[in-house]
């Protein structure tokens, strides 16, 4: 009994050290977006606005960053010394950013662009009837 | 009394089937942009009939609107009022607003201006106000002035389901009359695709001091009549409709109609002839 439970004890704590270097390379990984909201003119719904991507690796490698944005489906860095992409943007919903490790796949971090339509005009009611004949 | 009462059952058995919006904003005659003002104007052909004897009936050609709301101000047609609070289902104003008896005297009384018309007041000649050949004739010439005053006072809405209910009473601000009104008034709403109609019901209630100065009969005029014509306070009804089509963005057409009858206080009066009074307009409105 007391050699199951030593083995047990053996193995998962090799495990649980996997897993929290696992989880703090994850937290030490971040993709920051500038601005994060863009806001449409009252009378246009198209939002255009040039966004900065970075992001933070606890230790360099090569990333790619997919988005749900027809004009950047997929961008890679070409080295891993690369972090911050450039992006013109002209939308008119929200979009999802997301950064995998290029040769792994994994996922490491996402942001999204949020597009919001200008505030419409404050209204009240109104107590008289315009056309009312007096 | 019982054309209220079937334009009201008429109504509410429509409005069972209609399919209104609860939304209280839901088309552009129910509310307003704050801080803009709403300026426009109706072109088009209508009349509003005089009930007095010797005065011609008001032809209206144009009919303008203009408004401004504030966060709590507001200006509306010659009218200047204050939300005093407002809730989903009601709102409590502070208001001023005017008299609508003088405009039947008068061509620029404030509310024949909001009927912009042709000829306007004017009265027929070569005619004097006589009830019977026996009895002493008032000269229309001759009449004193009826003058303009405004109205102070409280209103109040409810929304409900079945229709919106104003009541408000005022009175005149500027020792004109110093006489009181009274209002109560029922409309309903009913938005249907590019159409919107409004019916309303009013009931007037004017104190004997109003009725007095507006239809009673001064010494200087006819002391037959001044003794004669006693005054009392009265109880108009009417029935109005406005029907809307929207155009475009800025066009409308409109029609406009409202039939009064008139209390028998204010019809006993020699000065007046008929026992109703009705309005109607026709024609295309542009909101700018």
């Amino acid at each position: 009994m007391t050699k199951k439970i030593s083995l047990c004890l053996l193995f998962c704590s090799s495990l649980s050290g996997y897993t929290v270097a696992e989880d703090i390379e994850l937290l030490a990984t971040s993709l920051s977006l500038s601005p994060k909201i863009c806001i449409t003119s009252k009378d246009e719904e198209i939002c255009n606005v040039e966004v900065v991507l970075e992001w933070r690796l606890l230790q360099e490698r090569s990333i790619c960053i997919l988005s749900d944005y027809k004009e950047l489906k997929k961008w890679c860095n070409s080295s891993p010394g690369i972090n911050s992409l450039a992006v013109n943007i002209s939308a008119d919903k929200d979009i999802q950013f997301v950064m995998i490790d290029k040769d792994t796949h994994e996922t490491l971090a996402g942001v999204k662009l949020k597009v919001t339509q200008a505030s419409s005009p404050q209204v009240r009611r109104r107590y008289r009837n315009p056309w009312s004949l007096f | 009394m019982h054309y209220l009462l079937a334009l009201i059952l008429t109504i509410s058995s429509f409005a069972a089937t209609a399919h209104a919006s609860d939304d209280a904003c839901d088309n552009n005659t129910d509310c307003i942009e704050i801080g803009r003002w709403d300026i426009g104007i109706a072109l088009g052909y209508g009349t509003k009939s005089n009930p007095l004897k010797d005065f011609d009936d008001i032809p209206l050609y144009a009919v303008p609107t203009i408004a401004y709301y504030g966060d709590r101000w507001f200006f509306d047609n010659g009218n200047i009022g204050y939300t005093v609070t407002e809730g989903e289902n009601y709102t409590v104003n502070i208001v001023s607003t005017f008299s609508t008896d003088r405009a039947f005297f008068y061509r620029w009384d404030p509310s024949n201006i909001f009927l912009l018309s042709g000829n306007g007041v004017e009265r027929s000649t070569g005619m004097s106000i006589m009830d019977t050949p026996a009895e002493p004739v008032i000269d229309s010439n001759e009449l004193k002035n009826r003058n303009f005053t405004y109205l102070g006072g409280v209103e109040a809405f409810l929304y409900t389901r079945f229709g919106i209910v104003k009541a408000s009473v005022t009175h005149d601000l500027f020792n004109v009359h110093n006489g009181t009104e009274a209002q109560l008034r029922w409309l309903y709403n009913i938005p249907l695709d590019s159409w919107n109609f409004e019916f309303a019901a009013v009931l007037d209630w004017k104190s004997e001091q109003v009725v007095d100065y507006y239809y009673g009969i001064r010494p200087s005029e006819s002391p037959y009549w001044s003794e004669k014509y006693q005054a009392e306070s009265a109880l108009n009804q009417s029935i109005e409709f406005t029907g809307q089509y929207v155009l475009t963005e800025n066009w409308n057409l409109l029609l406009v109609a409202r039939y009064t009858d008139i209390a028998d206080e204010i019809v006993d009066s020699p000065l007046l002839d008929t026992d109703y009074t009705t309005t109607y307009f026709v024609g295309a409105a542009y909101r700018f």
